[in-house]
């Protein structure tokens, strides 16, 4: 287990090194992306329109979260940020290599398809512990803009510069190896062993 | 006697206090338990990650700002006596809503089921959830506000159970409950709590089962002995299992199970499952018929500690 000091944007070399329950701390540009950013860069994509500047750079951090934003005079600050529930952009996972995504930041893993995107394209899976937004803010040191504000707050997607973020830790690596996969399989063994006791009982 | 109930102009504000106060930190039962894991755990990474919980909800105090981005889906759970006269619940709870996400307390986070439109203020039909109980016997109304978050709703599940399916020794039950751990791997943000809702039909067992984990106390038994004997046994098999703070591996996978019950009929046994994170936001008030008014889920000086 290392920890890594990367800076954004990231190579595919650098993030093929990192293997699971490697610790990561991030330095530079960070966006946010749910659901419904996910929805409206596939249908641009798909148009060939344009997407926003910042959007589908090459070696990028996308992070599955939407903040407490407030303004402050022409801008935003952002009080506090945390992790969302990853799985929900599952059927997304093919948009990461379009996008030039080399991290994805989330809490709870992703599955089958992400795991085969992060091996083939070379990116990993960083989980960021979940509830801790008052934690996760105090990394936020500039906040850029924010596009397609009328998804609402916690659609938008928001830029900003991060300073030593983390730990975050690999939980999903480009060899396609998963830490949720592992602990479920475990959790199965554990599992068939109790409920074998309650029967025999 | 006129107490603050019949007062819009002093009860807006008494419920503002107790939003601000359930979503900047985290509930002292949760804290305690929440402690006492981190004490226990032997996983370095999962240590680490129950650290940083703990110094999150400190933080959210010292520096007055919500624990968590997302507030969840509110619930206020009113329990009120017989000479009670309630108030226009939706204009009170609903105006101190606004006021607080207005001054980013709550980010605005409710929107229309299918367009999907977020309404920007925390408001919207349905938004907060009431659920009122009566007891003629009580003299005070009781107000809870729950922000139970949504990544944990995600992993939810209501079964109808047989006599059959029930398994001996409630095995059945139980791997069911395990099932739903398992499978919901790091979604619902452990360490989790788990509300588990017991009879009626569907509908019972679900809102029994929001109700175990948002109202009751995460230290407390239960008090009918073979209740909390499975909940116990629950909790502690759910902590084998090994999935950890955010499904990363660890011992640390739930703080607390709590369970509701009602009869049921004699061809089913509903069980509803209801996961709630670690983030535990919930706080109230009661106020009494002769005016008196006392804090419930309150943090005292005792549980923010200024230092780490």
């Amino acid at each position: 287990m290392s920890t890594y000091k990367l800076n954004i944007p990231l190579t595919e070399a650098a993030v093929r090194e990192l293997r699971c329950g490697d610790l990561v701390y991030l330095s530079g540009r960070v966006y946010t992306a749910r659901d419904m950013a996910h929805l409206r860069a596939r249908k641009l994509l798909g148009e060939g329109q344009p997407l926003p500047p910042g959007l589908g750079r090459e070696g990028s951090a996308l992070f599955h979260a939407g903040p407490v934003a407030v303004r402050s005079g022409d801008g935003w600050t952002l009080s506090v940020i945390g992790p969302t529930t990853s799985m929900r952009m599952e059927p997304h996972a093919d948009l990461l290599p379009l996008l030039g995504v080399r991290a994805v930041i989330g809490k709870g893993g992703m599955g089958r398809t992400t795991r085969r995107v992060l091996r083939d394209w070379g990116a990993v899976y960083l989980a960021a512990a979940p509830g801790c937004a008052v934690k996760h803010a105090s990394a936020v040191c500039a906040v850029h803009g924010v596009h397609w504000l009328d998804l609402g707050m916690p659609e938008a997607v928001w830029m900003y510069d991060v300073q030593s973020w983390g730990p975050l830790i690999v939980a999903m690596d480009s060899t396609g190896a998963s830490i949720y996969d592992r602990v479920a399989a475990r959790a199965k063994r554990v599992e068939r062993r109790l409920v074998n006791g309650w029967l025999s009982l | 006697m006129s107490t603050q109930l019949d007062q819009p102009e002093l009860l807006v504000p008494l419920i503002e206090e107790v939003i601000h106060h359930a979503c900047t930190g985290i509930a002292p039962d949760v804290r305690v338990l929440l402690e006492a894991a981190a004490k226990r755990e032997e996983n370095d990474t999962a240590r680490s990650v129950l650290l940083t919980m703990l110094e999150n909800a400190r933080l959210a105090y010292e520096q007055d700002k919500p624990a968590c981005q997302s507030p969840g889906f509110p619930c206020v759970y009113v329990t009120y006596g017989g000479k009670t006269r309630l108030p226009d619940l939706r204009e009170v709870f609903g105006t101190a809503m606004r006021r607080c996400t207005e001054a980013g307390y709550l980010r605005p986070s409710m929107v229309h089921p299918l367009t999907r439109k977020n309404s920007g203020d925390n408001t919207g039909p349905g938004v907060p959830n009431f659920e009122l109980d009566f007891r003629p016997e009580l003299d005070y109304a009781d107000f809870v506000v729950s922000f139970k978050a949504c990544g944990a709703e995600l992993v939810n599940g209501v079964k109808v159970f047989t006599a059959a399916t029930l398994g001996p020794n409630l095995a059945g039950l139980k791997k069911y409950v395990l099932d739903l751990v398992i499978k919901g791997r790091g979604i619902p943000c452990p360490p989790v709590g788990i509300g588990i809702g017991i009879g009626g039909q569907i509908d019972v067992a679900a809102r029994l089962s929001r109700r175990a984990i948002s109202t009751r106390e995460w230290t407390y038994a239960h008090p009918d002995p073979e209740i909390a004997r499975l909940e116990e046994e629950l909790l502690e098999a759910v902590n084998a299992l090994g999935v950890g703070p955010g499904g990363t591996g660890g011992r640390t996978t739930a703080l607390a199970v709590k369970i509701m019950m009602s009869y049921t009929h004699t061809a089913i046994a509903p069980v509803a499952v209801n996961f709630h994170c670690w983030v535990g936001r919930r706080a109230g008030v009661r106020i009494y018929e002769d005016g008196r008014v006392e804090r419930l889920f309150w943090r005292g000086q005792h549980d923010c500690p200024h230092t780490s």
